[in-house]
């Protein structure tokens, strides 16, 4: 096993006996996995809503909760992947309640607002951000649920298993959801990308 | 995971958590550059999965470090909030289950269950309304209503020349001009009664449930609608009681009372006691007014003291020529004689065309002095 997985490997531990000692009733335990993941949580649920108060507020209610229920919640858990499942499912319930704050209309989706932004200052050349600004417009017209699971897959780094659990579907419907994104993108991008390799040379 | 020397497609890169970080960051433990160089296709692969990271760039807004102990802090408040919360509903859920707790509240319940029950179906059947009901059925259309809500008694006078001192919270209904031949009054509360003789026209007053029939005589009546028992003290001449319910069933049920003895009318059961002696009934010789212990019989009185005898009986006032009545004394019985009366006789022996007005409580002599 190689160094960074061992240090990967190590922080998974590390939520593990947090979340254990926290189901204990240690304090500490809950405020070291409070300030991990917090400002992580609120960047996620942001992504729901524009009204970043009433996110702050489900986050910590999120957390309330867990400390509250601790002796009733599972202890055999991903901590990252299920405190990412009880911040979306506490904002799926505060829209559904909330009728200012609701625009949405379906009772499981909510919608995933976000957009993806490129990584300028790791692009040096022309062609590279052509391409790359191409792939952003591809990726962010994806319908929201491909979107969502790219992120949680790819950005958050959960496996099939967990994002299929955070969408509230099964396996198979994530894993073709992130499929089906991946595909999606790579026809439009390919299709495109003669073309504009074409404009480019004509431009250079 | 697989191993990276199988990855075939970009999702295998971007899924792996040190390629990502090599291509962010530069960070490369696990030598990805090196790797990449050995194969002209890896190559190919690797630049295409940069493409994808770099156009999937998710901006870090880190909070501060006191943004989030801020929020830390506010959760714990929202915790304790919670906890207090629950230890008060355990708290109550364990009083619960303590079998006193359930016994003195079962007591309780069925405690105002049946204070409920019993105001409902046994008192109220006989209660306020039975003043409203009486005077509503009346064939008298036109009656007078007088009501007493100051804390002072106040003076009726009737057509017939009869006086009806009426006691505060007490109310009493009675017509203009008495017409046929029975004189007919409502009462509700307690009023002392005077009545002018007329063996003709007998006098009836209503009071909740019974009715007091006199020909000429003094009485006291006490039929409060909120109180349990209704009293009748005769103190001159004879009275005769029955119940309401008597007249309309015409049964002869009726119990004649003579000075100084009364009646109470027990409510709850409708039952009738006579007391024959007044001063052994502690309520009774307790409650007695002014007008009933005051004596109006006057052997060689000034006049002025007869009329503060009068102001004191009636709450009146009277207003009189002081100097002109100074040397003015009377001897009269005006005992068994309504307040009209009584100013009537003392006019009468005062002379020289004396004369009285009664304006509500306040009255006015004018004389120019005795014979």
């Amino acid at each position: 096993m190689s160094l960074k997985n061992q240090i990967l490997h190590n922080a998974v531990l590390d939520d593990n006996e947090l979340w254990v000692e926290m189901k204990a009733g240690d304090e500490k335990a809950f405020s070291t996995l409070f300030k991990k993941y917090y400002s992580y949580l609120i960047q996620y649920g942001n992504t729901f809503s524009p009204f970043s108060e009433k996110i702050q507020d489900c986050v910590q209610d999120v957390f309330t909760d867990i400390w509250v229920y601790r002796n009733s919640v599972s202890d055999t858990v991903v901590v990252k992947a299920y405190l990412l499942s009880c911040v979306r499912k506490r904002i799926v319930r505060l829209q559904q309640r909330d009728k200012v704050f609701n625009k949405t209309k379906s009772v499981d989706a909510i919608d995933f607002l976000f957009d993806f932004s490129i990584e300028q200052q790791l692009i040096s050349d022309e062609l590279t951000a052509g391409k790359v600004a191409h792939l952003n417009k591809v990726l962010n017209v994806l319908p929201a649920r491909q979107k969502e699971a790219l992120y949680l897959r790819y950005h958050h780094g959960l496996n099939v298993d967990q994002v299929a659990e955070i969408l509230n579907v099964n396996y198979q419907s994530a894993n073709n959801l992130l499929h089906r994104a991946l595909v999606n993108i790579r026809k439009e991008w390919k299709g495109n990308m003669a073309l504009l390799l074409m404009l480019l040379a004509n431009w250079i | 995971m697989k191993e990276r020397n199988q990855y075939r497609e970009i999702e295998d890169f971007l899924a792996d958590e040190s390629f990502r970080l090599w291509m962010r960051s530069k960070e490369d433990s696990n030598c990805w550059e090196e790797w990449t160089l050995e194969h002209p296709k890896r190559a190919k692969l690797v630049e295409e999965a940069r493409l994808w990271l770099l156009a999937m760039k998710v901006p870090e807004h880190d909070l501060s470090q006191e943004q989030v102990d801020a929020a830390l802090q506010s959760t714990w408040m929202k915790i304790e909030k919670i906890e207090q919360e629950s230890k008060m509903e355990q708290k109550l859920i364990q009083l619960w289950k303590t079998t006193w707790f359930r016994k003195i509240a079962a007591i309780l319940v069925f405690g105002l269950l049946s204070f409920y029950v019993y105001d409902n179906y046994f008192v109220s059947k006989n209660n306020n309304s039975y003043y409203e009901q009486i005077v509503a059925n009346t064939d008298d259309n036109g009656l007078l209503e007088q009501i007493n809500n100051s804390n002072k008694p106040q003076i009726v006078t009737l057509s017939d020349g009869s006086s009806v001192l009426l006691q505060p919270k007490s109310k009493l209904s009675y017509p203009k001009v008495f017409m046929g031949n029975e004189r007919n009054v409502y009462l509700s509360g307690e009023a002392f009664f005077e009545i002018s003789k007329n063996p003709k026209k007998p006098f009836f007053v209503h009071a909740n449930e019974i009715v007091t029939k006199v020909i000429g005589t003094s009485f006291r009546i006490k039929a409060y609608a909120n109180q349990s028992d209704v009293e009748v003290l005769v103190r001159t001449g004879k009275v005769k009681v029955k119940s309401e319910k008597a007249i309309r069933n015409s049964s002869q049920e009726e119990i004649v009372l003579l000075p100084n003895q009364a009646l109470r009318f027990v409510r709850k059961n409708q039952t009738f006691n006579k007391i024959t002696d007044i001063t052994l009934d502690k309520s009774l010789s307790s409650s007695i007014r002014s007008i009933e212990q005051l004596s109006f019989e006057f052997t060689d009185i000034p006049v002025a003291q007869i009329f503060k005898t009068i102001e004191q009986a009636y709450s009146v006032e009277i207003d009189f020529p002081k100097q002109v009545l100074e040397k003015c004394h009377l001897t009269t019985s005006l005992s068994d004689q309504p307040l009209p009366e009584k100013l009537k006789i003392i006019c009468k022996s005062i002379g020289n065309n004396s004369s009285y007005t009664m304006n509500g409580n306040q009255i006015t002599i004018l004389s120019k002095g005795c014979n």
